[in-house]
């Protein structure tokens, strides 16, 4: 089992990935002038743009309901390893660029963790969820 | 090195390893050159990418994964699907254990009192194994049949004797292997149809007690709601719950068919605050009861043993037992007749006896099998003469009228049974009951799980299924030309030469 300590140690992480997604989402809706620049730079304006708003929202949402908590956070890790590729190879890391991009990797670290605490949570990966095995004493009578 | 598939699964490995970096590679180049909407695929493959690599080079738990990567999880997630699929897509109707999707559809049927006439033919293999009641040339009607009565505590003349109306008792089941709400729905389905309903080892019957119903109370080996604290009998506390106007009968139990000689067990995943309550032991460990009662030494003592029980209760009081060697049994029986004193009844359990929780090789392998070991304690009575100091209740996989005819014939008094009824309140053997995940809520104390089980629902098919299988118990009793249970014997069967009674047959 998942110990408690851990558990608290997930939910403040998926809180902090929500939250910081969830307020970048309003800028991507409303179609902010900067946002759209960063989009217009990837090639993806506007549908790109409106996919990935709309993903980030599903991952929130899913982050925060706690029987699809690993689902929200695998989500959330591509968007946002997503997100740290398009800084490296087109958006680079100058100015308020460098803010966005630390974010995504904060948001990436926090998926993880999330991912590893609840790692026995994931679906099919189940059946080799075995914990280490552990020694067995001998007979005690 | 070559496998005998068409595809050679090694290669495939290898060529998977080595396919998914690259082309986590080549989307990244596309994503990067051509459109940034390739990255769509780049990302789930580098996930992908780094899944296989911690199989392959960081676990250590699985050789498997260490040899072949991802590919080789493959085998984990099929084999995790396959009890499921097995049984909805590939099993056939009468291969399943314990029971045969044929045999549980019977008692669905029954629950749901919808007409079980099958069409066609029989699906058993008819041959080789399967027992056969011997039907007379003149059957009779049902307005010859006796009614069904079974008085146990008469042979001692005690005053509190209890009379069986119902020849189908729901065997033992504890509040903590049953969760409440299945508790309740037994206990209010058997009191609609004044049947008899035994508590199973759990100590105070608080859920059995609910609904009314007639009680047999159980006294296992660690004798939950009835000890000392050394594990020895506490007359004053028996002596009350034996005083209740529901508690009929007292059952000791010597041993059980799925795990002869070895004490209950409760995983500590369903010992909730109440349950650690109601049997005095502590939570969140798994509660493994002693082998044996501490008064149960020899055959003298345990004999000494019933018989203190019966003057502490005041009520009749049976034991139940799983036969393991026929010529101790022969002995147990001889030495009651030398203190003269017997159990008003006993209930033979076969070793295909369920369980909530029991090791697997005493599941399998430990204790003799109902039919053969009923037929030899039916003998070893009738042959030291005491058939008639008391009843036989047998159990053991008896949830049809089919095989209920049969240990009827072997000597049987009465029947009971744990799983037919659990399957008459929507059982549909997963297979989970010491896990606290049945699916239907019916061995689980999850509220969440629970839920699914509507009491008056379920109570309605527990008096359907019983109130059914008395109806074909009756015109299995005309087919024979017997009126009543009583009058079947051995020599209303047929017994086929690969049948485990088949060696009986020739003996007398
Ligand atoms: C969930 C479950 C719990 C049981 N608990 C007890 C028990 O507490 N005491 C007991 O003597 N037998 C217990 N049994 C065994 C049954 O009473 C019965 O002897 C056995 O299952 C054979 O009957 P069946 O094949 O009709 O189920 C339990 C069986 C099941 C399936």
């Amino acid at each position: 089992m998942t110990s408690p300590k851990l558990k608290i140690v997930s939910w403040f992480t998926q809180i902090a990935a929500a939250a910081i997604m969830g307020q970048t989402l309003y800028f991507k809706f409303t179609a902010h002038p900067d946002s759209v620049q960063l989009f217009t730079e990837l090639g993806m304006e506007p549908h790109g743009r409106l996919i990935i708003a709309a993903l980030e929202l599903i991952a929130c949402i899913l982050l925060l309901i706690p029987s699809s908590i690993v689902y929200g956070a695998l989500l959330g890790s591509c968007l946002m390893a997503g997100a740290i590729i398009g800084h490296i190879t087109e958006l680079g890391w100058e100015g308020p660029r460098l803010e966005l991009g630390i974010l995504a990797i904060v948001v990436l670290s926090c998926c993880i963790t999330t991912l590893l605490v609840r790692h026995r949570e994931l679906p099919l990966l189940k059946a080799i969820q075995t914990d280490k095995p552990t020694q067995r004493g001998p007979r005690n009578h | 090195m070559s496998t005998k598939l068409a595809i050679n699964l090694h290669k495939l490995a290898r060529f998977t390893n080595t396919a998914i970096p690259i082309f986590t590679l080549l989307f990244f180049i596309a994503g990067w050159q051509i459109s940034f909407y390739f990255h769509f695929i780049t990302v789930p493959m580098l996930g992908l990418t780094l899944v296989n690599c911690y199989y392959l080079f960081a676990q250590r738990n699985h050789s498997l994964l260490r040899n072949f990567g991802i590919l080789g999880q493959g085998r984990y997630i099929l084999e995790s699907l396959g009890p499921e699929l097995r049984q909805y897509l590939y099993s056939g109707d009468t291969e399943e254990r314990p029971f045969n999707r044929t045999e549980r559809a019977e008692v669905y049927r029954k629950a749901n009192n919808i007409d079980s006439a099958s069409s066609f033919g029989s699906q058993n293999d008819f041959d080789a194994t399967e027992i056969k009641l011997r039907h007379s040339l003149f059957p009779i009607s049902k307005e010859r049949l006796l009614p069904y009565q079974l008085t146990f505590g008469e042979e001692r003349g005690i005053q509190n004797t209890y009379t069986l109306t119902v020849p189908f008792i729901i065997s033992g089941m504890s509040y903590g292997a049953l969760g409440k709400q299945a508790v309740r729905s037994l206990a209010r389905g058997i009191a609609q149809t004044g049947g008899l309903m035994n508590t199973g080892e759990g100590g105070y019957p608080k859920y059995h007690l609910m609904e009314n119903c007639d009680l047999a109370f159980q006294i296992g080996t660690a004798k939950f709601g009835v000890r000392h604290e050394d594990g020895t009998l506490d007359e004053q506390r028996l002596a009350a719950l034996a005083a209740k106007e529901q508690i009929k009968l007292i059952e000791l139990k010597l041993s059980q068919g799925a795990k002869p000689g070895k004490g209950g067990m409760l995983p500590k995943e369903k010992i909730t605050a109440e349950i650690s309550e109601l049997r005095g032991v502590p939570m969140g460990r798994d509660v493994v009861s002693p082998t044996h009662h501490p008064e149960c030494e020899d055959y003298p003592s345990a004999v000494a043993f019933i018989r203190r029980i019966q003057e502490v209760s005041q009520i009749p009081v049976g034991i139940k037992l799983c036969v393991g060697d026929p010529r101790q049994f022969a002995e147990l029986i001889a030495e009651m007749k030398r203190q003269d004193s017997f159990p008003d009844w006993i209930t033979i359990d076969g070793a295909e006896g369920g369980t909530g929780a029991a090791p697997k090789a005493f599941i399998d392998r430990v204790g003799m099998p109902l039919f053969p070991a009923l037929k030899l304690a039916q003998d070893i009575l009738v042959s030291a003469g005491v058939r008639q100091r008391l009843k036989l209740v047998a159990s053991g996989k008896l949830i049809n009228p089919g095989s209920q005819i049969i240990a009827f014939c072997l000597g049987a008094d009465a029947i009971a049974t744990a799983r037919g009824f659990m399957l008459s309140i929507g059982c549909i053997q997963a297979m989970q009951c010491g896990s606290n995940t049945c699916p239907v809520g019916i061995t689980s104390h999850n509220p969440r799980l629970e839920r699914g089980i509507d009491i008056a629902d379920k109570a309605l098919r527990v008096a359907n299924y019983i109130h059914s299988l008395e109806h074909d118990l009756d015109e299995l009793l005309c087919a024979t030309g017997v009126r009543c249970v009583r009058e079947l014997s051995f020599e209303h069967l047929y017994v086929p030469l690969e049948s485990a009674l088949y060696p009986f047959t020739h003996r007398n």
